[in-house]
């Protein structure tokens, strides 16, 4: 190094110390329990108040002091009633506690060579249902961002609904190519399209990807498991049937919790089931899931055609029954209003 | 109610579909680590297009279907904008390497601290509380917005939003359980232009937000065994670095897979490099800068209270070097280490100047 070039060390610092006792809340002990130290348990003082509104557009954690003249960031869920559900913080701890690998705790050995027409079958269902959770991430992935700061046990838990989908996606694919078949046809997307096209809030896509399809999506997966050829399939269908109860969870108490805190929010979620129900309906109809599972359930082409295709259409007269009792639950009546198209699955 | 239809005995079936699956024969075989990622990558499987015009979201392989809804937003659909060699490996390094913040850190181990060390604790926790999910928000936006063909770097980041999440969490909790609370936030992370959250390019996010960004904090979290007062902090950065190291390692593998295929950006690339390398030690982003508040926080930890300010701030200084000479070197494994030979980057005389 020349002599011009000789750099001056860099002196310590005077410090100002300004920041110290700037605090909203001091003294806060929160102790770990049986469970661990939980997310929830964190809500305590001034840091469990939870607003109705969040005023503020910047990354603030709640109850931290805030900073003025902070440029503020496009967060448009801002409301309390756009994104809560009070189980929000204990379903992140059961999915962290819950998680599981696809690689190593599948016992893959157990797959065995299946008739052709079989593992096509699951092949097509398993191609389906990883679009399904594929369109799950995508439109998490458009609203998580949008989320206030104030609601970040809702941020953090769809951040586990993420990783769930991720897994889904993994091990459907994993399965699908590891038993000498490989994947199916695409999906021609009629519920994923309402989904990624539910751009009027949170709310109404949670409507739609858990309500309309996940609650489908839910007795398709309990078949699955119920019909499983072998132990890593058995395995992989109770995994994903506990990650999706807990979306399906967090999906039917959100729904709650904004019908009764939002004026209006009802009417809106008749008006959006109404169309909802008309699409599901195609979903129903075109999806190759429905000839794929009655398939699996009759245990070949033969017996799909009668008791595999007889039980499938038990399992959508299931799901309609379940769809139409959750919204009962919400406040929303569906008896005599429930779209034709969904009507005959219920009077099979 | 409706009368009950009664089912027909036999139901006609269109199986036309069962002669065009997507490429048959395929039985992928676990290896010692598993049935991991790189272990299906098989055949037609394995082959990624150089652009991809999936718009359907199917998945790689499937078999296209014609009428299908074109439901994607996938503006990264060339590989050399998301691409790195190693995703499947990281990926599924964070399946095995997942924790829990509220029974894997030794709650217990948290004793009372002197007011100045737990402010200044609780000071450090308010800005990772803040500043950890910006690296959750905004990998979790581009995600959507890359092909489905592209799966391996979408499930690392998607992995990267889970891992946020959690380090979010844990430092709200460790900022409640010993008698403090969280302090005032840094406001570093709004969406100054040329910030992470501004960008319009994949590799311009990836480079400020794994390479620069959470590379100053990797090196920070690996000092924790430093300035850890206890067993629970010392775990709490032991976990969140062994995350961090994998992100890192995402925007360096991802950088250099571009400089390689798309030698045509790598002045863009030098660019932000320029842009970056300006705020390392300036800027409010790293928790060590010579501009932060934390800085002040860690001589008090480094040190062992106010009182031992100074010692403490030599030791941040022993920091702030380390965290440029990690920097140096991560840029260099990309490929762009040439900028520290030809005079184009600050760095090298920043990091002669740190004591």
């Amino acid at each position: 190094m020349s002599e011009e070039e000789k750099v001056t060390p860099e002196p310590i610092a005077k410090p100002t110390f300004k920041w110290m006792g700037l605090t909203n809340q001091w003294d806060v002990r929160v102790e770990p329990n049986e469970h661990g130290l939980r997310l929830g348990d964190l809500n305590v003082g001034i840091y469990g108040e939870v607003p109705e509104y969040w005023e503020d557009q910047t990354r603030r954690p709640r109850g931290s002091v805030g900073r003025p003249g902070i440029p503020p960031l496009s967060y448009s869920l801002r409301y309390k009633h756009d994104v809560w559900a009070d189980c929000a913080a204990d379903l992140y701890e059961e999915a962290i506690q819950r998680q599981w690998i696809p690689a190593t705790d599948v016992p893959w050995n157990t797959l065995e060579t299946l008739p052709e027409e079989i593992e096509k079958a699951v092949c097509q269902v398993c191609t389906e249902l990883s679009q399904y959770a594929n369109s799950e991430i995508e439109i998490i992935s458009h609203w998580q961002d949008e989320m206030s700061y104030g609601f970040h046990e809702v941020k953090q838990y769809l951040a586990t609904v993420f990783f769930d989908c991720a897994r889904h996606v993994e091990a459907l694919r994993k399965r699908a190519l590891s038993n000498g078949g490989g994947l199916g046809i695409e999906s021609k997307g009629v519920a994923n399209r309402m989904i990624l096209q539910s751009s009027g809030g949170w709310t109404e896509s949670v409507a739609y990807l858990y309500l309309v399809r996940g609650t489908y999506v839910f007795h398709l997966i309990k078949g699955l498991h119920n019909s499983a050829h072998n132990e890593a399939e058995r395995f992989i269908y109770k995994q994903m049937l506990q990650d999706h109860a807990r979306h399906l969870t967090y999906g039917y108490d959100h729904l709650k919790y904004a019908v009764t805190h939002k004026d209006g929010q009802t009417q809106i979620m008749e008006t959006l089931l109404a169309v909802g129900e008309g699409i599901m309906a195609r979903e129903l109809d075109t999806s190759l899931i429905r000839p794929a599972m009655a398939i699996i359930f009759g245990e070949g082409l033969e017996g799909a055609k009668t008791k595999g295709m007889d039980s499938y259409l038990a399992l959508v007269k299931d799901f309609v029954a379940d769809y139409v009792e959750i919204c009962g639950w919400l406040g929303i009546e569906k008896t005599g209003r429930l779209n034709p198209a969904l009507q005959q699955y219920l009077d099979l | 109610m409706s009368e009950a239809v009664e089912l027909p005995k036999e139901h006609e079936l269109d199986v036309s579909w069962l002669d065009n699956m997507g490429e048959w024969g395929i039985k992928a075989e676990p290896s010692n680590r598993g049935m991991t990622l790189a272990d299906i990558q098989l055949s037609s499987y394995g082959e990624l297009p150089e652009v991809s015009e999936n718009q359907t979201g199917r998945p790689r392989g499937a078999t296209a279907r014609p009428e299908a809804y074109r439901v994607g937003d996938y503006g990264v659909n060339k590989v050399s904008e998301i691409w790195l060699d190693n995703a499947e490996f990281l990926y599924e390094e964070a399946l095995q390497r997942q924790w829990s913040s509220a029974t894997d850190v030794p709650w217990e181990t948290i004793e009372p601290l002197p007011d100045d060390v737990e402010e200044a604790e609780c000071l450090l926790c308010t800005f990772f509380t803040e500043v950890e999910f910006v690296a959750g928000d905004v990998p979790a936006r581009w995600i959507g917005k890359t092909s489905a063909d592209f799966l391996e770097p979408r499930n690392v980041l998607i992995a990267q939003v889970m891992d946020e999440a959690r380090h979010m969490d844990v430092f709200r909790k460790r900022a409640l359980a010993n008698g403090g609370g969280l302090m005032r936030m840094s406001g570093s992370t709004s969406g100054f232009v040329g910030s992470i959250d501004l960008s319009r390019d994949f590799t311009e996010m990836s480079t400020r937000l794994h390479i620069s960004g959470e590379g100053a904090v990797l090196t920070m979290f690996r000092m924790g065994e430093l300035f850890g007062q206890n067993e629970a902090e010392k775990t709490m950065y032991r976990l969140c670095a062994q995350d961090e190291a994998r992100h890192v390692a995402f925007g360096v593998m991802h950088l250099r897979y571009l400089g390689a295929a798309a030698p045509e950006r790598r002045e863009e690339i030098e660019v932000y490099l320029d842009e970056a390398e300006g705020q390392i030690l300036a800027g409010q982003q790293n928790p060590a800068s010579q501009a932060s508040e934390t800085s002040e926080a860690l001589a008090v930890l480094l040190g062992g209270g106010q009182q031992h300010y100074d010692e403490g701030y030599k030791q941040l200084l022993a920091i702030r070097k380390r965290q440029l000479k990690e920097y140096m070197k991560r840029v260099e494994s990309a490929g762009f280490g040439e900028r520290f030979t030809n005079g184009r980057s600050p760095l090298p005389k920043q990091y002669a100047s740190v004591a």
